[in-house]
């Protein structure tokens, strides 16, 4: 028997609006997103991936359609409440890793775990024992301009993972490092989210990405096509 | 300059609507407070000046005597005797409406058929066709006025109507035969306050038989013939001065609180300039990599500050024209506060309406866009700087800020320590006293991005631990972009200490009069009697009614003091002549340790004491000799002793009665003390007191005129705290508009919050809980700034300007409420920008780059 999916997306349509003339960027978009399932999405600049993740993650609302993950219809749900789905469920990493400069990276990572509930000793030693898994274990109290590109992103990773999420969003998260980094970014991912059993979408134009990916999709003609 | 370039420039600023309408915001505000104080004090003053005019038309001297006015024998006696045909003699005094007892005039008497060429009011052309008719009818029928038509329009009077006025002598009739037309603004305003008549009614009417206020003098710039003529016989009592020289001496008495004034306009001008440069800063960092862009396909450098300074300028001449509407209407409210300050502590004036002036519009104009240009300078040059390769990134523009700051902390440290060494080493400079003030509150400006980054340190290191990721999370936003922060909190900082500093003093001085007050209210009622000194038989009649005082009932003693002017050292002097007795005595507050044969030396010998202002601005002290102008030639009268007075800052004497009347006319009393014996019934004696009093006679309690005092002092003060709370809305304006810059800067960082899962709730609260730190560090840093400007305001500023020490009285309800002023500002400054922060989606916050 097929596992119920993960994701459910029923036709989407999603437009927006320039100079009175209304654009759009999907139209009757329909996606079966497994439990554990790793999705490449390829597309053209400009084709909607980034409007795609950001719909799923609540972020941004469809004009029409159902976004239905893990059961709950997000699409029905409150701005509000939209929010604190996110805040539980949904892990993004960004291609300009988006770090809070003000915090430390220790902070960082603890911001969505407090988001969630009070912080304990538990928590705390979960990051520490994630950021050594990163080998940034001396690295707890630096502030996010004190690093370099390719190691903002591992933390961005490791601040995605660290409240469990059951869907984690990546949008280009190589596209702003340079291909040695890049490789060490999809690796850590791979070992993180893949052999969590976590679902993932994710942007990217890296081949070997592509090669590791259960299914790919483009953006075209306003859809997704399966490559 | 390229079209191209100036659409680029056009099209930014359009993009950020709300930046531009705060500058522009800021830029009206700081050139209105200017303009309005300046609009308001020279109205006043030139209504003095007009009015004066009004009737001594081209008149180039003035003999003039003390209250007890001019013997009309002078008058025959120069044109008579002496040959002296230039002369115009004027009586004038106080009248007010019956029907309208607050709308007062001023009556003047002349004599209609002068010289010519002194061209009073009612000779002008435009009176010319009436005057032959109406200038004779003045003389021949009695009580016959002049009055501005504009004057009868608003009271509803025609030519022929009768009206009623109040005088010190009582109630009269006057009628109206002729309506006088102004030929300009100025005099239009000047005219609608005067009431004109022919010498010998206004002697009627205000009761001042044979007498003359002034002799007016038309005189070539040297004749040295008239000259002797007239000094020869000049009366003891009288002085012989140019017009010119008394009114630039009235202006020279209202120095002081004209600076006083415009240093808390130059005040709001200077918050105003934070405004401008963290308006401009912002409009210049958001453009760095389109600058940046521009300069790498050849753009130069001159190009790109003429291009910001060409915006500045834009902005500057719009806010500047608002700014001077909106000084026009504010002008118009402060001139009733400023015009009542003048009478309460210099002299009469009547101001009605504004008087605007293209030299007044050109200052505003001036001012505001020359601070706008000044204010741009720094981001202008900053501009110039970016590299067309690579454009600055905002961790780089912070860490650039950083060293900033630490030179910035090491200029403070100058300019407070510049500001203080003037502020005590500048002899009796009030300006220096006030540009002290203005380098302390800019030297702590300077310093509050370095204190701020302590303080975040310092909070971080002992509440951090307490404190939740999110709660850790403002007091490093504000630290971490000090740029934009340190601006903002500058402002606040200025305007909160500017308030702590101003409440101080005004609570000492309060609280200093208060003593005063209190001191100088030995009795139990005071009589007070007209003051127009020139009444006939007004002496007499106040003996009589002291006798009669004496003789009731209930009363223990009485004191009495009359308040006249004398010439002392050659100017004219008020000197208060004093009958005391001991409990009287008690009301003054010596500046000095004084002996017991005081008061014996006091009524006995040649002496006088003087108010500490006079001390202070003759440099007069103890021992020293004043010579007193008698008709038996000069008199010498020692200071024996230097007392407290907070009632005026041009200083009197004070003598007994029993020295004045060797030397001066009996002009009888100002007011008489009532002292009440033990067990007396207060409100029976009252009572007594009311019916022995008639006319323009009134009688109040000790508490009753402490009251009224209380009444003027805040009065005075209306004004200032005006102006304050000007500043700090200029202020308010410079948070609001770099709260705004920086939210709109970090709406990225926002927008990843919320992807992340703060709710828009929660974003409204940290973006308020970092404005709310914004204004307790503000708040904090304005406590020993403004405990300073108060200590220099009490002991530089305000000694120098009125010639009055008080003590320091520190309140602690100051700094709460300084406190309290600078976090609410700041909260209520954040609660727009994160509104408008929450509301932004976070796909579109995050879309920003």
């Amino acid at each position: 028997m097929q596992a119920e999916a993960a994701i459910i997306i029923k036709e989407l349509n999603k437009s927006y609006q320039e100079s009175g003339v209304r654009h759009d960027i999907f139209k009757g978009l329909n996606l079966n997103v497994n439990n554990g399932e790793f999705i490449v999405l390829l597309g053209r600049s400009g084709s909607g991936k980034s409007t795609f993740l950001n719909l799923i993650s609540g972020i941004d609302c469809p004009d029409r359609g159902k976004i239905i993950i893990n059961g709950t219809n997000i699409t029905a749900l409150s701005e509000h409440d939209r929010t604190l789905f996110r805040r539980h469920h949904i892990g993004f990493v960004f291609q300009s890793y988006n770090l809070i400069p003000t915090l430390t990276v220790a902070e960082n990572l603890l911001l969505p775990l407090e988001l969630i509930k009070r912080i304990t000793q538990k928590d705390r030693d979960k990051v520490c024992e994630l950021l050594e898994k990163l080998n940034f274990a001396d690295r707890l109290d630096s502030y996010p301009d004190r690093l370099s590109g390719g190691e903002q992103q591992r933390v961005a990773i490791a601040r995605a993972l660290i409240h469990d999420p059951d869907v984690i969003l990546a949008d280009e998260p190589t596209g702003n490092l340079d291909l040695d980094t890049g490789q060490q970014v999809l690796e850590l991912l791979d070992t993180l989210v893949k052999k969590a059993g976590k679902t993932m979408i994710m942007v990217t134009h890296s081949q070997e990405v592509i090669g590791k990916a259960d299914r790919v999709f483009s953006i075209k003609n306003k859809c997704l096509v399966i490559n | 300059m390229n079209p191209i370039l100036n659409k680029s420039s056009r099209n930014f600023l359009w993009q950020h609507p709300w930046q531009l309408a705060l500058a522009i915001v800021g830029i009206a505000l700081g050139v209105a407070v200017v303009i309005s104080i300046d609009l308001a004090m020279e109205s006043s003053l030139t209504a003095f000046d007009q009015a004066g005019k009004a009737f001594s038309g081209t008149a180039t001297h003035r003999i003039i005597a003390s209250d007890g006015g001019l013997d009309e024998k002078l008058y025959t006696q120069l044109r008579v005797g002496q040959g002296i045909i230039k002369l115009s003699p004027v009586v004038s005094g106080y009248v007010q409406l019956a029907a309208q007892s607050d709308n007062r005039f001023k009556l003047i008497g002349i004599d209609p058929f002068i010289e010519k060429s002194f061209k009073p009011i009612w000779q002008q052309e435009q009176n010319k066709n009436q005057t032959a008719d109406f200038l004779m009818r003045l003389v021949v029928e009695p009580n016959t006025v002049l009055i501005s038509d504009k004057t009868a329009q608003s009271l509803n009077l025609k030519i022929n109507d009768d009206f009623t006025i109040l005088t010190d002598n009582g109630k009269q009739r006057l009628k109206i035969i002729g309506l006088l037309h102004a030929n300009n603004a100025i005099s239009e305003e000047v005219l609608a306050k005067l009431i004109i008549t022919d010498i010998a009614s206004a002697q009627e009417v205000l009761g001042s038989f044979g007498r003359l206020s002034s002799i007016e003098v038309l005189m070539d710039s040297y004749e040295p013939e008239t000259l002797t003529k007239i000094l020869k016989v000049l009366p003891g009592s009288a002085l012989f001065i140019s017009v010119d020289s008394q009114s630039q001496s009235m202006r020279e008495m209202t120095r002081a609180f004209s600076i006083n004034l415009n240093a808390l306009g130059l005040l709001s001008l200077l918050v105003g300039m934070f405004l401008i440069y963290n308006t401009m800063t912002f409009l210049v960092m958001q453009r760095r990599k389109l600058i940046g862009s521009l300069r790498a396909i050849g753009v130069t450098r001159r190009q790109i500050f003429k291009l910001i300074i060409g915006e500045a300028f834009l902005l500057g001449i719009i806010g500047t024209l608002i700014g001077i509407a909106l000084g026009i209407a504010l002008g118009q409210g402060l001139l009733y506060m400023v015009s009542e300050t003048i009478n309460a502590i210099y002299f009469r004036i009547d101001t009605a309406s504004l008087m605007i002036t293209s030299a007044q519009i050109g200052k505003g104009v001036c001012l505001g866009i020359g601070a706008t240009l000044a204010a741009v300078l720094p981001p202008a040059w900053e501009a110039t700087r970016f590299s067309p390769v690579t454009a600055l990134i905002r961790s780089r523009l912070e860490s650039n800020t950083r060293r900033v700051v630490g030179v910035a902390k090491l200029l403070s440290f100058i300019l407070i320590a510049g500001g203080i060494t003037l502020a005590f080493f500048s002899g009796k400079s009030i300006s220096c006293g006030l540009a002290a003030i203005f380098l302390i509150l800019f030297g702590f400006a300077l310093f509050t991005p370095a204190f701020t980054l302590w303080f975040m340190q310092l909070t971080d290191k002992l509440f951090g631990r307490f404190l939740s990721i999110v709660g850790r999370l403002p007091p490093r936003m504000v630290a971490s972009e000090i740029s934009r922060t340190g601006i903002a909190l500058a402002a606040l900082m200025i305007a909160v200490s500017a308030t702590i500093g101003m409440e101080l003093m005004i609570g000492s001085f309060r609280q200093t009069v208060t003593e005063w007050v209190q001191a100088s209210l030995p009795a139990d009622f005071y009589v007070s009697l007209p003051e127009e000194k020139m009444i006939a038989g007004k002496a007499t009649e106040e003996h009589q009614l002291k006798k009669k005082l004496a003789e009731l009932p209930g009363v223990q003693m009485l004191s009495s003091v009359l308040h006249t002017k004398i010439i002392a050292n050659d100017e004219f002097t008020k000197v208060s002549v004093f009958e005391l007795n001991p409990e009287s005595r008690k009301g003054f507050i010596f500046k000095h340790k004084v002996s017991d044969s005081l008061w014996d030396r006091f009524e006995q010998q040649h002496t006088v004491m003087i108010t500490e202002p006079y001390a202070y601005y003759h440099a007069i002290n103890v021992g020293q000799k004043i010579l007193l102008q008698t008709d038996k030639g000069k008199q010498p009268f020692e200071v024996i002793a230097v007392y407290a007075d907070y009632s005026g800052d041009q200083g009197r004497l004070s003598m007994s009665r029993q020295n004045y009347q060797q030397y001066w006319p009996d002009l009888g009393y100002s007011g008489i003390g009532v002292y009440a014996g033990e067990n007396t019934d207060l409100g029976q004696l009252e009572n007594q007191l009311y019916k022995l009093l008639s006319g323009q006679q009134s009688v109040k309690s000790d508490k009753a005129i402490y009251k009224a005092s209380m009444e003027v002092f805040e009065q005075t003060f209306s004004i200032t705290e005006t102006l304050r709370w000007l500043s700090a809305a200029v202020a308010f304006v410079g948070v609001l508009s770099a709260l705004m810059a920086l939210q709109f800067e970090r709406t990225r960082q926002l927008g990843v919050l919320r992807a992340i899962g703060l709710t828009p709730r929660q974003l409204t609260c940290l973006v308020i809980s970092e404005t709310g730190l914004m204004g307790l560090i503000a708040g904090l840093f304005a406590i020993p700034a403004g405990y300073i400007v108060a200590y220099i305001l009490i002991f530089v500023v305000y000694e120098r300007s009125f010639g009055w020490t008080m003590a320091f009285h520190f309140d602690p309800a100051v700094i709460y409420q300084g406190l309290a002023l600078a976090i609410i500002a700041a909260v209520l400054a954040g609660v727009f920008p994160a509104l408008k922060m929450a509301q932004i989606k976070p796909a579109e916050a995050l879309r920003l780059e």
